[in-house]
C-alpha cells in the first residue's frame, strides 16, 4: 500500500513510487529535481528525514560481473519515515564529478548528515551554509574519502603516516564585541568530548557552533573488513551505554537479509534486555542530567539505584556494558528460573525509587526553578526537525518504534506509549522516568510469559545480496540502520544512524538566547551520546594497524619506565 | 611580654595555627556530612589537611597574559584577611582576643575581602571561564552582602554595642535571638553560604558551566590559600552567627555543639537544593532577602525606640 499523500506529493513531480515489501517504498529521483521532491515532501507533511546513507556501488557491480575496477556512480539515499514506513529516495551522482544539491534550505536538520556524506565521499554539496569539517580532523588529507571503496584502509593508513604534525588550532576567533566560550572537547560538563562555542552577551546565548568527530573509531568503514559476525561486535562497541540495541538493530537487519527470523524465545530474550538497558540508561541520564543542574544528591542517589540494574545485567550476561546478547539467528544467553527471580526482586526494588524520583522532578521547587520552561521545543518544530526518542515525546511528538512498528518481542508485549506536552526540559524528565515504570513493567511481562523453544537458528556465513533497512527504539530514540550485502561474508554497507545525530538539531536551534547556565541542561536534554555520532572515521596509525604499542603510548623524550612490559 | 602574646594570639590561639586546624577539621565534618546525605562515603579525617600539603608542594603555574604581582598576591590577601577576621570574634567560645568599638563592621569587611579577591583574581586573568567566574562572583557579592550586613546590625541594635564581645555577651544573658529574630538568622546563615559560593549558590564555579569558574587558572599555593581562605571564613561565619543567634558562646564546649549543629544545617541545605542560576540568586537576595532583612531591622528599631524589651 502506497500512502496517497506520497503519490499525490510526487505524481507532480513525474517521480513514481514503488513498494518493495516490509514497509519499504522506494523512488528513484534525479540530482536537479531532488529539492523540489523534497519540498512536496516537506508540504504534504509526510514523515521526516531520518537519514541519508552514501553509497558506494563497485562492489555490487563487480559481484555482478561487471569488470569496471570502480563503479562509475555513487547512490544517495535519502530515508524518510513516517511511522512503520520508509520512502527511500535514490539519487544517482556520477564518481567523475559528484554533486549533489542541499536539501538543508528545505529541511535545516539534514545539514549535519549533509555534511557527513560530504566529508565522507567526497560529493560536493551545493548551496550548503558554509562550514569548517564537521567529523573528520582537522589534517586530515584533503581529497581522501574515508568511505570511498578506492580509498582502502590500507591507503589510508599509508597517506595518514605521511602528514606531517601540526598542531592544533589555539583559541576560536572572536569578531569585535564577540565573547566566545568554549566548551570542550575537555570540559567538566560534557562526559564525551564535542566541542561547542557559544558566543555570549553577558549571560545570553548569542551564537553557537558544534563540532563533532573527536572519537573517531571508524566503524563503519571497519566493518566491511569484517564478517557478518565480527561486525555484531563491532557495532555493539558504538555505545558503551546501549550496546545491545546497537547490536539488535545490526541481527535484525541481517537476518531479514538472509530470510530467517529468531524464534520467539530468543526474540523474548532480546526484548528483556533492551528494556533492562533502556532503564540503566535513563538512570544514569537523570544523574547526569541532575548533575548538570548542580543538584548532586539526586545525581549520586540515582546512579546508586542504577547499580541494581547494573548487577542484574552481570549476573545474567557476565558483562555490566556490553552484554553481547545477539548472535545472527538469535542469543546467547537464556533466562533461567533463578535468573528471572533476581530480576524481579530487582524490579520491585527500582520502582519505588523511581516513584520517588518522578515526585522529585515533578515538585521539587528548586530543581523545577532549573527545568520548568526551558529549552522549550514546540511540537510542530518537534515533528519536522525530525527528532526522535523521549526528546520529541516530551514535546508530544508520538515517535515510538516499539509503538508504531513493533520488532522483535513488542508486538507480543505491547508498550502503552509516554509521552507529554509540555515541551520543556521538565517535560523530559517526565517521560523519561515514566517510562522506567513501563519498561519495569514489560520486564515483569516478558518474564511471566517467556516462550519456550530454541534460542537460536542458523544463519548462513555468506548473507544474499540485498540491502536491508532496519529501525529499532533505543533508549535516547529511533536508531537507524542500513545494510548491504553484496553476497559476501563481509558487508558491503553498513550505515548508522543515531539518535544522538538527528537531536542535535534541537539543541542547535534552541541555544540562541538561552542563559550560559541552562545551556549544559539543554545539551543534556537530549541525552546526547558522542561516541555515538562518532564512527565513522579511520584511527591515526603509526605502524600497528588495530592496536595501539606500548611505545605510542609512552610521551616521547619520556622513556621508558623501568619494569614495563615490552 | 606584650610582644610575645601578640604573636601568641596572632600565630598560635586563637589566630593562626589554632584557626586553621580548626578550620580544616569543619571542612572535614562538612564533607563528611555531604557525603552522609549523599549516600556517599565521604573523605576520611586527614582529607583536607591532605588537600592543602598536597597544594602546597605542587608547581604553582602562572598564566601568560596576568599580572603577576595580582596574581601571586590575591590569594595571600585573602587568606590574610580571613585570619585576621578570627581574632574578633569569640573563637572557642572565649573572648575575642582583640576588641573594640565598631568591630562587628571591621569583621564584615574582613570576611568580605575573600570574594573580592577572587573576583579580582579571576577578572586578572585572561580565561573564559575565569572572567565569567568573576563577573558572577562580584555580581553574588552585591545581591547578599547588604542582606548580610542587615542581618548581623540586628543583634547590634538590640544590644546597643557595636562590640561582637558586647554582643556575644548581651546574648548569653537573654532569650536567643533565633527566637526574636527568626528572619535574620535566616538571612545571616544563607548570606554566609552565598559567601563561600556553597550549593545552592555555587553559580559562580559552576563546574558544568564554567569548570571552576574565578580560580580556574589557579594551581598549587595560590589555590591552596584560596581553599584554606574559604574555611576560615566558614569557621569565622559559623562562630559569628552562633554568638549572636543562638545564646552566645560563653565555652568551648557550648562552640563546638552550636557551631557544630549550624554546619550540620548548612550541610543539610547545601544537598537539598538544584543550583540556583545567578540570575536566580540576585532576585532571591534582592527581592526576599534584602526585603526581610530590612523589615527585620526597622522592626527592631522600632521596638527599641518604644522602649519594648527585647
Amino acid at each position: 500500500m502506497i500512502p496517497e499523500t506520497v503519490t499525490r506529493a510526487l505524481q507532480p513531480a513525474g517521480i513514481r513510487v514503488i513498494e518493495a515489501g516490509d514497509n519499504n517504498l522506494k523512488a528513484d529521483v534525479d540530482a536537479p529535481s531532488l529539492p523540489r521532491v523534497v519540498t512536496a515532501l516537506k508540504e504534504a507533511r509526510w514523515g521526516y528525514l531520518s537519514a541519508i546513507t552514501g553509497l558506494d556501488r563497485t562492489q555490487l557491480e563487480a559481484a555482478a560481473g561487471d569488470t569496471e575496477t570502480l563503479a562509475r556512480s555513487f547512490d544517495v539515499l535519502y530515508h524518510f519515515c513516517r511511522g512503520a514506513s520508509v520512502l527511500t529516495i535514490r539519487v544517482t551522482v556520477p564518481r567523475e564529478n559528484p554533486v549533489l544539491p542541499s536539501i538543508s534550505g528545505v529541511l535545516p536538520s539534514a545539514v549535519l548528515q549533509e555534511r557527513e556524506l560530504s566529508e565522507t565521499f567526497g560529493i560536493e554539496i551545493t548551496n550548503m551554509p558554509a562550514h569548517g569539517r564537521l567529523l573528520l580532523s582537522d589534517d586530515w588529507p584533503a581529497g581522501l574519502y574515508p568511505m570511498r571503496k578506492e580509498h582502502t584502509p590500507d591507503f589510508i593508513h599509508q597517506k595518514i603516516s605521511e602528514l606531517p604534525h601540526t598542531e592544533p588550532s589555539a583559541l576560536p576567533e572572536e569578531g569585535p564585541g564577540k565573547f566566545v566560550i568554549p566548551i570542550g572537547p575537555q570540559h567538566p560538563a560534557l562526559k564525551e568530548p564535542a566541542h561547542f562555542e557559544l558566543a555570549v552577551d553577558g549571560e545570553i546565548v548569542t551564537d553557537v557552533s558544534l563540532r563533532l568527530g573527536y572519537v573517531h573509531r571508524g566503524i563503519e568503514k571497519a566493518a566491511e573488513s569484517r564478517t557478518w559476525i565480527q561486525s555484531v561486535y563491532l557495532v555493539e562497541r558504538i555505545c558503551g551505554i546501549c550496546s545491545h540495541i546497537h547490536a539488535t538493530a545490526f541481527v535484525l537487519g541481517v537476518e531479514k537479509l538472509a530470510g530467517v527470523s529468531a524464534p520467539p524465545r530468543a526474540q523474548a530474550i532480546r526484548t528483556l534486555f533492551a528494556e533492562m538497558e533502556r532503564i540503566h540508561s535513563h538512570l544514569l541520564w537523570l544523574g547526569v542530567a541532575a548533575h548538570q543542574a548542580g543538584f548532586d544528591t539526586l545525581f549520586m542517589f540515582s546512579w546508586r539505584d542504577r547499580e541494581t540494574i547494573m548487577d542484574l545485567l552481570d549476573q545474567v550476561s557476565g558483562n555490566r556494558v556490553n552484554y553481547s546478547v545477539n548472535v545472527p539467528g538469535g542469543v546467547k544467553y537464556d533466562i533461567d528460573q533463578p535468573r528471572s527471580d533476581a530480576i524481579r526482586r530487582g524490579m520491585d526494588a527500582l520502582e519505588p525509587r523511581i516513584y520517588h524520583y518522578l515526585e522529585i522532578v515533578t515538585r521539587d521547587e528548586s530543581f523545577l526553578r532549573r527545568t520548568r520552561g526551558v529549552g522549550v521545543f514546540p511540537r510542530d518544530q518537534a515533528d519536522s526537525l525530525g527528532v526522535v526518542g523521549p526528546t520529541a515525546r516530551a514535546s508530544g511528538v508520538l515517535r515510538d518504534l516499539r509503538v508504531e512498528s513493533p520488532y522483535i518481542a513488542y508486538g507480543d508485549f505491547p508498550v502503552r506509549p509516554v509521552y507529554d506536552d509540555g515541551c520543556d526540559l521538565a517535560a523530559r524528565f517526565v517521560v523519561r522516568i515514566k517510562e522506567l515504570f513501563e519498561s519495569c513493567r514489560l520486564v515483569r511481562a516478558i518474564l511471566d510469559a517467556l516462550p519456550s523453544g530454541d534460542l537460536r537458528v542458523d544463519v548462513p556465513r555468506r548473507i544474499p545480496e540485498g540491502e536491508a533497512i532496519s529501525r529499532v527504539e533505543a533508549p535516547r530514540g529511533e536508531l537507524f540502520y542500513y545494510l548491504r550485502s553484496a553476497g559476501g561474508i563481509n558487508p558491503d554497507r553498513v550505515k548508522v544512524r543515531t539518535p544522538s545525530l538527528a537531536n542535535w538539531a534541537y539543541v542547535l536551534s534552541v541555544a540562541v538566547g538561552l542563559k550560559l547556565a541552562d545551556i549544559p541542561m539543554v545539551i543534556v536534554g537530549i541525552d546526547p551520546c558522542f561516541s555515538c555520532n562518532d564512527r565513522m572515521t579511520v584511527l591515526r596509525p603509526d605502524g600497528s594497524r588495530e592496536s595501539v604499542s606500548w611505545e605510542q603510548l609512552v610521551p616521547p623524550g619520556a622513556g621508558r619506565a623501568g619494569g614495563c612490559p615490552e | 611580654m606584650s610582644v610575645l602574646l601578640v604573636i601568641v594570639t596572632y600565630l598560635i590561639f586563637p589566630g593562626g595555627l589554632f584557626v586553621i586546624v580548626g578550620s580544616l577539621a569543619y571542612e572535614y565534618a562538612d564533607r563528611k556530612l555531604i557525603a552522609r546525605f549523599q549516600n556517599r562515603v565521604g573523605p576520611r579525617w586527614f582529607q583536607p589537611l591532605a588537600d592543602l600539603v598536597k597544594l602546597l608542594v605542587k608547581e604553582e603555574i602562572v598564566p601568560a597574559g596576568v599580572n603577576r604581582g595580582l596574581f601571586i598576591w590575591l590569594p595571600a590577601v585573602a587568606l590574610a584577611a580571613a585570619l585576621a577576621a578570627a581574632v574578633y570574634v569569640p573563637m572557642a567560645g572565649l573572648a575575642p582576643a582583640w576588641s573594640f568599638p565598631g568591630d562587628v563592621v571591621c569583621t564584615v569587611y574582613l570576611l568580605m575581602m575573600m570574594t573580592l579577591c577572587i573576583g579580582l583574581a579571576g577578572a586578572n586573568t585572561s580565561d573564559r571561564f575565569s572572567i565569567i567566574g568573576a563577573v558572577r562572583a562580584l555580581t553574588q557579592l552585591f545581591s547578599y552582602e547588604a542582606p548580610f550586613l542587615l542581618a548581623l546590625l540586628g543583634p547590634a541594635v538590640v544590644s546597643g554595642s557595636w562590640r561582637i564581645a558586647q554582643i556575644n555577651g548581651y546574648a548569653q544573658d537573654h532569650l536567643w535571638m533565633i527566637v526574636t529574630q527568626p528572619l535574620g538568622f535566616l538571612v545571616a546563615l544563607l548570606g554566609l553560604m552565598g559567601k563561600l559560593e556553597l550549593s545552592p549558590f555555587d553559580a559562580p564555579e559552576a563546574e558544568t558551566e564554567i569548570v571552576s569558574g574565578a580560580l580556574t587558572e589557579y594551581s598549587g599555593r595560590g589555590l591552596a590559600f584560596f581553599r584554606l581562605g574559604r574555611d576560615i571564613e566558614l569557621f569565622v561565619g559559623l562562630t559569628l552567627i552562633a554568638s549572636f543567634y543562638l545564646g552566645g558562646l560563653a565555652n568551648p564546649l557550648q562552640f563546638l555543639v552550636k557551631t557544630l549543629a549550624l554546619l550540620f544545617v548548612t550541610a543539610g541545605l547545601q544537598s537539598l537544593f538544584a543550583r540556583l542560576r545567578i540570575d536566580q540568586t540576585v532576585g532571591l537576595w534582592w527581592r526576599i532577602g534584602a526585603i526581610l532583612g530590612l523589615g527585620q531591622l526597622l522592626i527592631l528599631i522600632a521596638l527599641k525606640t518604644a522602649g519594648v524589651p527585647l
